[in-house]
């Protein structure tokens, strides 16, 4: 019965691991195509001096795709969720502080788009759900790897 | 020996110190996506600079590319709104410039425009020399996304300051063209 459930709870992981995985590397893709459009997206936010904003363009989305990678393998799981958790933390963060301020930008999250308040919360929820979900990832994974060394034979 | 299942509860500092090296990994995984970036940057065919630039930075310096002297000082370019601007399109009196990125444009764009991307300006106005050359004294519609967009200002501004006598700005740009569900063209321009 326990086994049944634990099968039953990697199965609902990896769903959820290749769901956030195929956003990612969607999102990574969409960006790494126009690193001059994305770089302005991250200048609408007026967060970053100007010497990070070209270097986080170049950087996040090819990091993006390495998240989504890393959470295809089962191996990598862990590493992956932990750093989609972080980014979408981040990017939480930075729209959050945005609408704080009265900005109504385009987020360059998937591609450019009109500026919008809508779709700035929209933005939001979004990263609430995939921050929940890759905590859940890393847990699970991290948790039953622990689970499974603690459980393997001890050498004497 | 082999420990039970009750035995297996992971112990909390065991946890933690995984964290630290998963948080490590993510670290090192960070460090070679941006070491990728700049690879892939390095040999695009449009480097970023290390430095960001704004768009206004980055059109003046397309601009100083066009001319010799630095772009002067002008009023802001005439506007006008939807009624009109599609009376000009449909009777093609007209020269409808679209200064969006070449993507948008391909995406969907209006009847009869020509790409003048803000951000590829000096480019595509070698590229549309033909067609822009004939029409110094020609009535010139620049539009942009919409809404807060001012990349159809900066191109009719730099279109005056090259020599276009009759330049205006469509402020509704393609988010109120497409909204009134007039015809679109998609594609390069025909």
């Amino acid at each position: 019965m326990m086994r049944r459930r634990d099968s039953a709870r990697d199965y609902i992981t990896t769903v959820l691991a290749l769901a956030v995985a195929a956003v990612f590397i969607y999102a990574g893709i969409d960006k790494i195509r126009d690193p001059l459009e994305f770089a302005d997206s991250i200048a609408a936010f007026d967060i970053l001096p100007a010497t990070l904003i070209d270097l986080l363009a170049l950087g996040l989305p090819p990091f993006e795709i390495a998240c989504g990678l890393l959470l295809i393998a089962p191996q990598t799981r862990k590493v992956g969720a932990l750093a989609v958790a972080i980014i979408s933390a981040v990017f939480f963060a930075a729209v959050l502080s945005a609408l704080a301020r009265g900005l109504t930008l385009d987020c360059g999250c998937f591609g450019s788009g009109t500026p919008s308040r809508g779709r700035m919360w929209a933005e939001l929820g979004l990263d609430v759900l995939l921050f929940a979900g890759a905590l859940l990832i890393y847990l699970r994974t991290r948790v039953s790897s622990l689970a499974q060394s603690t459980l393997s034979p001890r050498r004497p | 020996m082999i420990t039970t299942r009750r035995d297996a509860r992971p112990i909390p500092g065991g946890l933690a110190r995984k964290l630290v090296l998963d948080l490590l990994s993510v670290f090192a995984v960070a460090v070679a996506s941006l070491g990728t970036g700049l690879l892939i940057d390095r040999f695009s065919s449009r480097p970023l600079p290390l430095i960001y630039q704004t768009p206004e930075e980055r059109f003046d310096a397309e601009l100083s590319s066009l001319i010799a002297a630095p772009p002067f000082a002008l009023p802001p370019a005439t506007t006008i709104g939807l009624a009109e601007f599609r009376s000009a399109v449909e009777s093609k009196r007209a020269l409808i410039l679209d200064a969006r990125s070449a993507p948008l444009f391909m995406q969907g764009h209006v009847p009869g425009a020509f790409n003048l991307a803000r951000d590829d300006f000096a480019h595509d106005y070698r590229q549309l020399s033909g067609v822009l050359k004939p029409a110094t004294d020609k009535p010139i519609i620049v539009y942009c996304s919409g809404g807060d967009c001012h990349d159809s200002r900066l191109v009719a501004n730099a279109l005056r300051t090259l020599g276009f006598n009759d330049v205006s700005v469509f402020t509704g740009g393609w988010e109120t063209w497409s909204a009134a569900r007039l015809p679109i063209a998609t594609g390069t321009a025909q």
